[in-house]
């Protein structure tokens, strides 16, 4: 196992990888085209299991050698940090904002965006052993760690992580945008309001059929909730899987435009997928329901 | 030569940090306790205070006035320094520093356009280059203008290819307008630098490159102010050495500090050691630009004249797009188109032979094409087309990204999209594209099926704000459409309609084609279906969409030349999932290509007419 950065490794954490394995460890500079490039002569014939890292809003720079490691069959694995507005005062020149669009758009690529933790541990490890170009989204907000070390993770299988008999809605989250929903969920308890959580894992290959049994059970009510563009990402993937099933709604809860410099949390509400928009988004699709009942 | 003498620039170079007045230490002692990257702007202080107080030729109080002298922070995580200069200049005012990276101001963690002193936004690194060279590319060739263009970049960022793309076409067209400045201050983000503090292997590279350099001591405001009055004929980069830090004891040129705010005490005492040291408390006056640039309006750009072709003569879009622009270059003089050395494939050669002095060879080199367009847009001084394979925009997203958060008005034109190229295979094959220019904010996605909405395509963008992309094809297909008929952006054609349509099937360029003929095909079998040519996938017309449907029992077939992620299928399920009734089904392509014939290819890949002629009868089947 080798690992790559762009100059960024204090702020990926590819770092400790580099402490601990310093020979391992590429440093490629403010080069990311090379550092794909790199990483891909590393992966030919077998002779390394690759990690390269950098900034998710910067695989961007580097996509036209992403789109060809694709089609030199390449096993890579690409680990993008600073996904979303949450990165807080950077700005939107620094924000993952489309690369759930990019990585998806690539064949045979596998999208990981873990929610905490344990399951970023177990992207890693699946990462590496799952041919074709691998991706895992990380976050620069610190969040809880919900799974226990036992949990099995496996690439396309979903977790339900929020569960009760009277679940209303379906809200679909990932990194930050889980936690929020979890807490959505924690303050709609309050008015009697249940919603099931789901952590999708993978956002390619997509869990559709867990997505698609617990709609059903939420009376085929889905909201989607992403750091990332309303284009490609979570809501999208959702909604070309579950078209056509009957009597399913997905409402997509996204950043709609070029953000700006804020505080994370303030830009998750100014931006409507803060844990307030999704409890507000349950609310208005429960009374819209009502209303057509 | 000037009103100030070097001892009132070298007062001035601490001067702007603060001066007599108490609010200005609060101010900076601010700036160092609070924003990330002091490191990376005390390196600069000099460079910058001499350069907006002692060379640049502006007008303060109208940053974007189109005489003023241009710059660009290509380090744009040196940010602070660049607002702190216009609150010297007395653009900005110095209370608003506090308000630095606040969720109410406009003084964002990386410059953004909606600063009126910043055209570009930077904070991508290796782009600031690329954007000057467009800016100074027009003032010389297009606005033939006295203004100059200064580009300030870090040494870390000298790492990326862009930077050198962008050297290289500085010097291929002779920009002696263009000074870089290069902070090379020895430390990057999270290691020092490559070359540390090897200024002399700088000035070799920028010297094998073909510009003039000098190297400096990049705190001394006389050896600045010496460097800069120089006049070439060729670019001029400035290596300057510094120290990240500079000023602040136990930080200067230290590893680790790159992104850190000072701690509050370290920040009080340098603040007062630094207020110490001020000599003068004269305010600099700013030199006024030489007023010679043209006035230009690009509002209202119309094509001479309507489309002149035949229903049923075949022509490849691509080459639609060449004769359209040409044309509406006729009606323009600030029209003006790029290439990367693929103008005779793209067809952007027909613009060229006719518009020789408004098209820009950029060679192979995609990110700095993009860039130069940016920089060409930059104050509505022209209105830019840049086209290539639209695979190879994949090797400019960055840069398209950036744009787009610089609120550039520029267009592109992809052509050879999908696999009904035909044998060059894959790596010239554009199949996510589509999903690339959706991603975009500000973005309309523009994909005409055949020439006259190829020309229609081409006016629109002009006068479209935000980024627009034309997807164009390299086969030839039949005009469809009437050289009268109306387009509009949103606004998709129902191109084939009977009262007793079974599925409403929506292609693009060679599908809808390959979907027309499908329709052929199936009347033989009283099967009739819909046909729809979205012309724009991003805005998708959702409501002609959803109607069709309607009436075609909520069957939608969706077929394009992409990839399944990110393209039309996707957005159409987007837009009407929740809606009863409607089913899509999606036609795309699979998995990674291969050579082959175009029509094999279009039939491996389950996108063409047979192919859509099963998939309706499976449709109508299944009800």
């Amino acid at each position: 196992v080798v690992a790559l950065d762009g100059d960024t490794k204090n702020s990926t954490f590819s770092e400790l990888f580099k402490k601990e394995h310093p020979s391992r460890f590429i440093e490629c500079y403010i080069a990311e085209q090379n550092m794909v490039s790199v990483a891909v002569g590393c992966a030919s014939r077998d002779r390394n299991i690759v990690f390269a890292s950098t900034f998710a809003t910067f695989f961007t720079r580097a996509y036209d050698q992403i789109r060809m490691a694709a089609i030199s069959e390449s096993n890579i694995n690409l680990c993008g940090s600073h996904c979303g507005v949450s990165i807080g005062e950077d700005g939107p020149s620094q924000m993952g904002l489309e690369d759930i669009s990019l990585f998806r758009a690539i064949p045979n690529s596998t999208v990981f965006y873990p929610s905490d933790a344990v399951a970023t541990e177990k992207a890693v490890e699946l990462a590496a052993n799952r041919k074709g170009i691998c991706f895992i989204r990380t976050s620069r907000p610190e969040n809880a760690v919900i799974y226990d070390s036992g949990e099995d993770f496996q690439v396309g299988q979903a977790k339900v992580v929020s569960k009760s008999k009277d679940d209303q809605v379906t809200v679909i989250g990932a990194g930050v945008t889980l936690h929020e929903a979890i807490a959505a969920a924690e303050q709609l308890k309050k008015d009697k309001i249940f919603i099931r959580v789901i952590d999708p894992f993978t956002i390619k290959p997509l869990d559709s059929e867990t997505i698609l049994k617990n709609a059903r059970e939420t009376k085929g009510r889905i909201i989607t909730v992403e750091d990332h563009y309303p284009e490609g990402g979570i809501g999208e993937a959702v909604s070309a899987a579950l078209i056509g099933e009957p009597g399913i709604m997905v409402r997509r809860l996204a950043v709609s435009h070029v953000p700006r410099s804020g505080k994370p949390n303030e830009l998750l509400k100014l931006f409507g997928i803060d844990k307030d928009a999704i409890i507000q988004a349950v609310k208005s699709v429960v009374s819209k329901s009502r209303n057509a009942e | 030569m000037q009103l100030l003498g070097l001892r009132e620039c070298a007062s001035a170079a601490v001067d702007w940090f603060l001066c007599n007045r108490l609010k200005r230490t609060r101010v900076f002692r601010f700036f160092l306790s609070q924003f990330c990257h002091p490191t990376s702007c005390c390196s600069a202080a000099e460079i910058m205070a001499v350069l907006f107080f002692h060379t640049m030729r502006y007008k303060p109080q109208d940053p974007r006035n189109p005489h003023n002298d241009r710059f660009v922070l290509s380090k744009g995580h040196a940010a602070p320094i660049l607002y702190a200069v216009w609150a010297e200049a007395g653009f900005l005012p110095e209370e608003e520093l506090l308000n630095l990276r606040k969720i109410t101001s406009d003084l964002d963690g990386h410059p953004v356009p909606k600063q009126a002193f910043t055209d570009v936004a930077t904070g991508s690194l290796g782009q600031g280059l690329g954007a000057a060279c467009g800016m100074a590319y027009t003032g010389k060739y297009f606005d033939k203008a006295s203004y100059r263009v200064y580009c300030l970049l870090g040494d870390g960022e000298l790492s990326e290819g862009s930077v050198w793309e962008a050297m290289a076409f500085a010097s291929i067209y002779k920009l002696d307008n263009l000074i870089a400045i290069l902070d090379v201050n020895r430390l990057g983000q999270s290691d020092p630098t490559p070359l540390q503090h090897q200024v002399d292997v700088y000035q070799k590279r920028c010297e094998a490159f073909g510009w003039h350099t000098v190297i400096v001591d990049g705190h001394s405001v006389e050896e600045l102010c010496k460097a800069f009055g120089q006049a070439k004929h060729q670019p001029t980069a400035i290596v300057a050495k510094t120290f990240k830090g500079r000023g602040i004891p136990g930080i200067e040129d230290k590893d680790a500090w790159h992104g850190k705010p000072l701690p509050k005490n370290m920040a009080d005492q340098i603040v007062q050691e630094i207020y110490n040291q001020i000599q003068s408390k004269k305010k600099i006056l700013v030199t006024p630009p030489q007023e010679d640039a043209p006035s230009v309006s690009i509002t209202s750009i119309r094509m001479p004249s309507p489309p002149s072709y035949k229903v049923g003569d075949k022509i490849a879009t691509r080459k639609a797009y060449g004769q359209a622009l040409a044309k509406l270059g006729r009606a323009h003089d600030r029209i003006i188109a790029l290439d990367g050395d693929t103008k005779n494939s793209t067809f952007s050669d027909i613009f060229r032979k006719e518009h020789p002095d408004r098209f820009i060879e950029c060679y192979i080199a995609e990110q700095n094409m993009v860039s130069v367009a940016v920089g060409c847009a930059t104050r509505n001084r022209t209105v830019p087309f840049c086209s290539a394979f639209g695979a190879f925009f994949t090797r400019a997203f960055d840069q398209i990204r950036m744009a787009a958060i610089s609120e550039s008005n520029i267009n592109f034109c992809g052509s050879h999209c999908g696999v009904s190229i035909g044998e060059d295979g894959p790596s010239q094959m554009a199949l996510e594209d589509l999903a690339m220019f959706r991603s975009i904010p500000t973005a309309t996605v523009f994909y005409p099926s055949d020439a006259v909405s190829t020309e229609k395509a081409v006016e629109l963008a002009a006068n479209t704000k935000g980024i627009c992309f034309i997807r164009t094809s390299r086969p030839e297909n039949a005009i469809i459409y009437n050289n009268n008929e109306d387009f509009q952006v949103k606004q998709a054609k129902v191109v084939l309609k009977s009262k007793d349509d079974q599925v409403t099937v929506i292609g693009a360029g060679v599908t809808l084609h390959e979907a027309l003929a499908a329709a052929d095909l199936l009347k033989k079998e009283k099967i009739n279906i819909r046909v729809l040519d979205p012309f724009t996938i991003k805005p998708l017309d959702r409501n002609l969409i959803l109607e069709s449907a309607r009436a075609t029992k909520g069957r939608i077939l969706t077929v394009e030349d992409h990839y399944y992620e990110g393209g039309i299928g996707e957005a159409v399920c987007c837009a009407l999932v929740g809606e009863p009734g409607i089913t899509v089904s999606r036609l795309a392509v699979g998995e990674v290509p291969r050579s082959g014939k175009p029509a094999e290819l279009l039939k491996m890949f389950g996108i063409d007419r047979d192919a859509i002629a099963q998939a309706v009868r499976d449709l109508v089947a299944k009800a």
